[in-house]
């Protein structure tokens, strides 16, 4: 149940996107974003959900988590394709029947909004949550925000703080799994009843949780002053990552394919 | 008839993920009524998930789980009566105290189960006294006790559902030894007074010499061995060999007879033995 949730988490590997520099596949992520936005057309959808499958196809995950990870968007995809398909207008009239008309434009739209949603959400996990762990996700944007320390960001103490908030979303979720069973073992019943009586039935589980996050938050406060941490100031890297020549490669491929998409924007399939 | 008939269980973690993870590998085993049973293992060894398909927390992959000869996953709709059947104490279960006040908190399990007030008050009562729990610290908030004490809280809250079956994961963990004694007297106290049948995790091998009968030991996932404490525990070799210790004393003893000593092998009281080797000494 709970523990299914696979959106936004990380599955170690070692192929070349697990790899890659965090910085790196970040300007990755904001490239395909951008260019799942720029195409217009059916060819440059399709070359686009290309993308996607092949960078499933080279990170080695199993296609099955990702389509996992899909699960939850299927209502929105199937809402949003129902919406375009009956109350989009164009000149291709294909069906009609009483006051219901469906146009060409209309299932094209449906197509691509379902090839957009379906692409951004496979891209920017592929690229980005599934192949990179939390620490090195942080680290990545660290370094890549910190120019803006000129302007006083403090950019290491939001970074640190996104680190320790990822790295804790995996023990709530276990620790909330554990109360709720140990509260279902005393007869909570948190399936059935109204909807009040549903949300009175958490409360079992959210005092619990909450008190036992302080507990962890000031355990952690209190581990780090005994490690003498004092902010970021003078604070060195373990593992200071490199550019290689693979990072700077797969930027420039991506960049090129930019390009490709908005050139095949005017060919086949044109709203 | 024995409370709990477990046959050819399978269970799988995170199933169809890179996380899969075999938990129970076709286990079959038996507790018996009215007994105390010790369920012993090394870390990951599957005790813990083995405890959750006793009352219908998880749902086997495969096989079956029986208790008092129904089969709880015949209708899944339910399952959750099996939950006041067996009741389940977790691990550090004091971090899921969350009422205003013990007594309050004791009652939860009795209010889900829809008792009248009169009942509860008595239920609550009742189990606040075989774990030590006194008028004063009913009224006082559960967050304001000290880790033995809400233990013993948490202990009592499933107590007071009365289940016949009672099922402990390592209650004791982490307490100190007065804190332990407390808690295991409360649970033979429970098993005297309701005659129910009680299943106790622990990795503590004194303690279950002290109170278990029988003793099952797990290893990888799979039934390593199950049997009477006497014959568990002349097995010292067997039980190394997964990660597992015997009590001091049963070592000694055993080590004693191995060099001669007209002494059994698999003694695990200190006194019974103490005597023996008395006896001995005197000759």
């Amino acid at each position: 149940m709970i523990k299914d949730i696979t959106l936004g988490q990380f599955f170690p590997g070692n192929s070349i996107l697990h790899r890659l520099d965090p910085r790196i596949k970040i300007i990755l992520t904001i490239i395909f974003i951008i260019i799942v936005f720029s195409a217009k057309s059916l060819l440059s959808y399709l070359a686009v959900f290309l993308l996607s499958l092949s960078c499933i196809f080279i990170s080695k995950i199993n296609l099955r988590v990702v389509l996992k990870g899909l699960k939850p968007i299927v209502f929105v995809l199937i809402f949003t394709s129902i919406l375009n398909i009956f109350w989009t207008t164009g000149e291709d009239l294909l069906f009609s029947l009483g006051i219901i008309k469906i146009y060409k434009e209309g299932l094209l739209f449906a197509l691509f909004m379902v090839l957009r949603i379906v692409s951004l959400i496979i891209g920017t996990s592929v690229l980005l949550t599934y192949t990179t762990s939390p620490i090195m996700l942080t680290d990545g944007l660290e370094k890549l925000l910190s120019p803006l320390k000129v302007i006083k960001v403090p950019v290491h103490e939001f970074s640190l703080m996104m680190t320790i908030a990822l790295r804790f979303i995996p023990t709530l979720i276990e620790e909330t799994d554990k109360i709720m069973s140990a509260q279902k073992a005393r007869g909570a019943d948190f399936s059935s009843g109204s909807l009040s009586d549903r949300a009175k039935a958490l409360i079992p589980v959210l005092i619990p949780l909450f008190i036992s996050s302080f507990r962890r938050a000031d355990e952690l406060a209190t581990a780090m002053e005994c490690r003498c941490y004092h902010g970021g100031d003078g604070r060195t890297k373990m593992n200071t990552p490199k550019l290689t020549y693979i990072d700077l490669m797969s930027v420039f491929l991506f960049i090129l394919f930019g390009i490709v998409i908005i050139f095949t924007n005017n060919f086949g399939g044109v709203v | 008839m024995n409370a709990i008939e477990i046959s050819n269980v399978s269970y799988t973690y995170s199933k169809s993920t890179p996380f899969e993870r075999l938990a129970l590998d076709n286990i079959s085993l038996s507790f018996k009524t009215g007994i105390i049973t010790g369920l012993m293992g090394h870390t990951g060894s599957g005790k813990s998930t083995l405890v959750k398909l006793l009352n219908g927390l998880e749902k086997p992959d495969c096989g079956t789980v029986t208790v008092m000869g129904e089969n709880i996953w015949s209708e899944p709709k339910q399952i959750s009566k099996y939950r006041y059947k067996v009741g389940l104490v977790f691990q550090y279960p004091e971090y899921q105290l969350f009422e205003e006040t013990v007594k309050a908190d004791i009652a939860f399990g009795p209010k889900n189960m829809k008792l009248d007030e009169t009942e509860i008050e008595k239920r609550v009562k009742d189990s606040a006294d075989l774990c030590g729990i006194d008028n004063a610290m009913l009224e006082k908030s559960p967050f304001d006790l000290s880790g033995g004490q809400k233990r013993r809280v948490a202990i009592a809250g499933i107590m007071a559902m009365q289940p016949e079956i009672l099922v402990l994961d390592e209650p004791a963990a982490g307490l100190d030894p007065r804190g332990r004694e407390d808690i295991f007297k409360g649970i033979v106290e429970y098993r005297k007074e309701r005659n129910a049948t009680v299943i106790i995790v622990s990795h503590s091998m004194e303690d279950m010499a002290k109170y278990s009968d029988e003793i099952v030991v797990m290893n990888q996932a799979k039934l390593f061995m199950q049997g009477c404490k006497d014959d568990i525990f002349a097995k010292s070799d067997e039980l190394r060999s997964v990660g597992l210790d015997v009590p001091s004393i049963t070592y000694l003893s055993k080590k004693l007879s191995d060099a001669g000593m007209p002494i059994s092998s698999n003694c695990y009281n200190v006194k019974t033995a103490a005597g023996k080797i008395n006896s001995i000494l005197q000759k």
